[in-house]
């Protein structure tokens, strides 16, 4: 199969996938317990029962799930639009983009960080095998693995505002808000070295791990055996020869990440009051806010499916064994 | 190769960024005081506003006709006079002269008869007004600066009442036609008549900035600035006051009010406020539809009466809320009105479980092999739920498991999502024991609604089903007697009712706890609602 055909049809397959992930989602959310009306009120006592009731009429609740609200919704999308939020009462898709680019630009740092320093401490305990660095990184890895989100994100947080002072919280501090990102940028990156460091600790132990055992299965291989043979020194041998094979796994379990790191950020926005797609999708369960869940957790299915796709399609350029089957 | 100078490169400008020195907001903007509180205002439309943060904007920004004072009475705020008639039908309301709009406009008579008129006419789309304008029947301009509003009937609490009528700017509000279209408007750029106008809203970073209003009536505020940030969790919140990154915090954990308190620099401030945690007991009447689901045995008054007996309120304020608080007894706390609503006569059940013991002896209830009395067959084993998000109830309700099984009651505590247990107890009245709290307004109407019959519907405010027509009958008669001491005459009975019939057992009322940085500001005044009512943070002033 021409790998033109190939990436067609995973890319159909991937489109059926975020349809049936939609709607999958849409029966979920329905069939959890509760009122999205009282709940997005909450116990407000300025609230009557007559007002909830016509609360529930804007929002279509009135009208049975299916199939009234369900080809509404179906209608809806076919549109384009992902509708308006019932408790920021803003449009999703508006919302959804706004604290997308905080996002990537946190798991975007985090991850080419923990990457960069995870390669190289995996090829370098590789290559030291049962020395004491090797025995340090691997240490320092389980443990940076093993380590919960929030508990490394408060201590760091305690840590960096009290010896470094650090900022406590934000992506700018408060006067800095409203100007565009790239005319605060010492400011933004204050703001940022937390964060990033607590993801970057989080992820990088996992490559570490990875590269280490591919490096060293890499290394047993007869090339090397050759390479060596021939006069290379070890940092040519490991550079020009062991390297591209053994980053494979890495980029697979790269690409799984890139996908489930934006929910897996979460917990570091929360740690760090980041506004970020996190923090909104903890609203948006809380609150019951049927639209803004659905909008969410379709851009969480896509960018799974589509950092998926994008491994699939870098294994036909680094794998040639993908190509021929 | 290009690639990893530029991952260098950022990292070490993330490391040179460490070593910045401290941009302090402080020396541009003298006296901003700087608040983390962990919420953020939904909207600044008071048609259409759920968050308590909308409410803490609303009084910086806007005003009101009259307003709480300390001692729970009220006091005129736009309003410089005011009377009612005879028969309590029409107010009369004189505005002060040269109120000013943040853009420099006067305030007109006409322009709050809009507002009133607006919240009468359009209820479905100014929601959040729906309670207070209930009985009214319009307002009127008599001229320049004086308004008439006309009541149905006789309405006890109406000074209460305007007090939350937020007067809004009508130029903003007035272009929309539909419901939808007035509460999608977030009028996130208000603008008002109060002490403070929102210099910059920032709901992406949730930050808002206030600016003091130099034309304010009643004098400017002494600060010149408000700086409000959102924290995501409250161990952020108190380590950004600890190392200064924030001058007050909205909020302080129970847990963690014992460590601020011995922060260099910073006071930490209990106060008496309005809310309470009551244990619910399901008293929804049998022929309600659904049928109740419960355990038969909780409506038997010799049972309420020996848990009533077996739960130590002081304990429990001690362990849960650290002392941060006093033992509860009627459903309205005694900040209401200066303590006048409260009824100071109610003595509460003595914590003794010997005695609870006895109740039950006499009441009939046996104890079987494992130590749980039963009697007719019907075994005293109920479940004792608490909404999930609460880190105060899970102690709460061991503890109250522990006692109750000194008397042989078995009782399971579980913690429930919050949204499943709003309709667990109404409408669907499945549950035994639930462990709740209220946030009282500061009138006594509120609360005493949430025990009336006609709350116990899909959508009302009522959780224990309780029902009773004489209750209900001086529920309608408290809101219309204008005489207070005759009201508190009948709002005291209502509780004594309550107490006595124990839909509820009122655990504690909770004190609000806050903090901020004494070493920068002082002048803080406690109110029920904390020391950053709006009154509070016009008199706060740096420190010298």
């Amino acid at each position: 199969m021409s790998r033109r055909n190939y990436l067609l049809r995973k890319f159909l397959f991937s489109l059926l996938t975020i349809f049936v992930v939609m709607v999958i989602n849409f029966m979920l959310f329905r069939v959890l317990p509760g009122d999205p009306v009282r709940s997005v009120i909450g116990r407000n006592v300025r609230i009557s029962a007559e007002m909830q009731a016509s609360l529930r009429a804007q929002f279509g609740l009135e009208k049975p799930v299916f199939p009234d609200q369900f080809f509404a919704t179906l209608q809806q999308w076919a549109g384009g639009n992902l509708g308006v939020s019932w408790s920021l009462r803003q449009p999703v898709a508006d919302i959804l983009m706004s604290k997308l680019g905080n996002t990537l630009l946190l798991i975007g740092l985090g991850q080419i960080l923990a990457i960069f320093f995870g390669v190289l401490l995996g090829l370098f305990a590789g290559w030291k095998r049962k020395t004491a660095l090797d025995a340090g990184a691997l240490t320092f890895s389980l443990v940076a693995w093993a380590t919960p989100t929030f508990w490394l994100g408060i201590i760091l947080l305690a840590a960096g505002s009290s010896w470094l002072g650090l900022p406590t919280g934000g992506i700018v501090s408060p006067e800095n808000v409203g100007k565009p990102l790239y005319t605060v940028l010492p400011d933004l990156a204050r703001h940022l070295v937390l964060p990033t460091l607590t993801m970057t600790i989080l992820y990088l132990g996992e490559y570490m791990l990875i590269m280490r055992s591919s490096i060293l299965e890499v290394l047993s291989e007869d090339y090397i055996l050759t390479a060596k043979a021939k006069g290379m020194s070890h940092w040519q041998v490991l550079w020009k020869h062991a390297l591209k094979n053994a980053m494979l796994p890495i980029v697979t379990i790269v690409a799984l990440n890139l996908g489930f790191t934006v929910s897996g950020a979460i917990y570091i926005e929360t740690v760090f009051s980041y506004d970020g797609l996190g923090k909104l999708f903890q609203t948006a369960l809380t609150k019951q806010d049927y639209p803004l869940l659905q909008g969410a957790f379709l851009l969480l299915a896509v960018s799974v499916i589509v950092a998926n796709m994008l491994a699939d399609v870098l294994y036909t350029f680094l794998d040639p064994r993908v190509k021929a089957n | 190769m290009k690639k990893i100078g530029l991952i260098l490169l950022a990292f070490v400008l993330l490391l040179s960024a460490c070593g910045e020195p401290d941009a302090s907001p402080q020396q541009s903007q003298p006296a901003a005081l700087r608040v983390g509180w962990l919420g953020f205002p939904d909207t600044l439309n008071p048609a259409y506003a759920f968050l308590s943060e909308s409410y803490t904007m609303f009084d910086l920004v806007y005003s009101t006709l009259m307003t709480e004072q300390l001692d729970g009475s009220y006091a005129g705020l736009l309003a410089e006079s005011w009377s009612e008639s005879e028969d309590g039908l029409v107010w009369t309301f004189t505005l002060r002269p040269n109120i000013k709009w943040h853009n420099g406009e006067p305030l007109t008579a006409e322009q709050v008869v809009w507002n009133i008129n607006a919240f009468i006419q359009n209820s479905d789309g100014w929601v959040t007004n729906y309670g207070y304008i209930i009985g009214f029947v319009e307002a009127r301009v008599l001229d320049e600066r004086t308004l008439q509003i006309e009541l149905e009937y006789p309405i006890s609490n109406m000074e209460f009442r305007v007090s939350f009528l937020y007067i809004v700017y009508p130029k903003d509000f007035e272009g929309f036609t539909t419901p939808e279209d007035l509460q999608n408007f977030t009028n996130f750029n208000p603008i008002g008549t109060g002490p403070f106008k929102i210099n910059t809203l920032d709901k992406d970073q949730r930050v808002i900035i206030l600016d003091a209003n130099p034309d304010y009536f009643d004098g400017r505020a002494k600060l010149g600035q408000l700086v409000y940030r959102t924290f995501d969790n409250s161990d952020a919140l108190i380590q950004a006051l600890r190392v200064g990154d924030i001058d007050f915090a909205a909020e302080v954990p129970t847990s963690a009010f014992e460590a601020v308190k011995t922060f260099e620099g910073v006071t930490a401030v209990a106060l008496p406020g309005r809310s309470l945690s009551e244990l619910i007991l399901n008293s929804v009447p049998e022929d309600h539809d659904p049928v109740p689901t419960r355990n038969p045995a909780i409506t038997d008054p010799a049972v309420r009466l020996a848990i009533a007996t077996a739960i130590n309120k002081q304990d429990l304020v001690d362990v849960v809320l650290q002392g941060q608080g006093i033992p509860g007894v009627s459903i309205i706390p005694p900040t209401l009105g200066g303590g006048f609503w409260f009824n100071r006569n109610l003595q509460d059940v003595r914590f003794d479980l010997a005695e609870a013991n006895r109740i039950l002896d006499e009441a009939g209830y046996v104890r079987g092999v494992d130590g749980v009395r039963e009697k007719d067959g019907i075994r005293l084993d109920f479940r004792l739920q608490f909404p999930s998000d609460s880190s105060n109830y899970p102690r709460a309700a061991d503890m109250i498991a522990n006692w109750l099984k000194e008397i042989g009651i078995k009782a399971t505590p579980s913690a429930v999502d919050p949204d499943s247990l709003v309709v667990a107890v109404n409408p669907n009245a499945d549950y035994d024991l639930v462990i709740w709290g209220w946030g009282s307004d500061p009138d006594p109407d509120f609360m005493l609604s949430v025990m009336t019959s006609e709350q116990y519907v899909e959508g009302g405010w009522s959780d224990s089903g309780y029902s009773n027509p004489v209750y209900d009958e001086l529920f309608a008669q408290q809101q219309r007697t204008l005489d207070d001491a005759a009201r508190q005459k009948i709002v005291w009975e209502m509780q004594e009712m309550v107490f006595n019939d124990r839909p509820y057992i009122v655990l504690w009322y909770d004190d609000v706890l806050q903090a901020y940085r004494s070493d920068r500001f002082a002048g803080f005044i406690q109110y029920p609602t904390g020391i950053d009512a709006f009154q509070s943070l016009m008199n706060v002033e740096p420190v010298k």
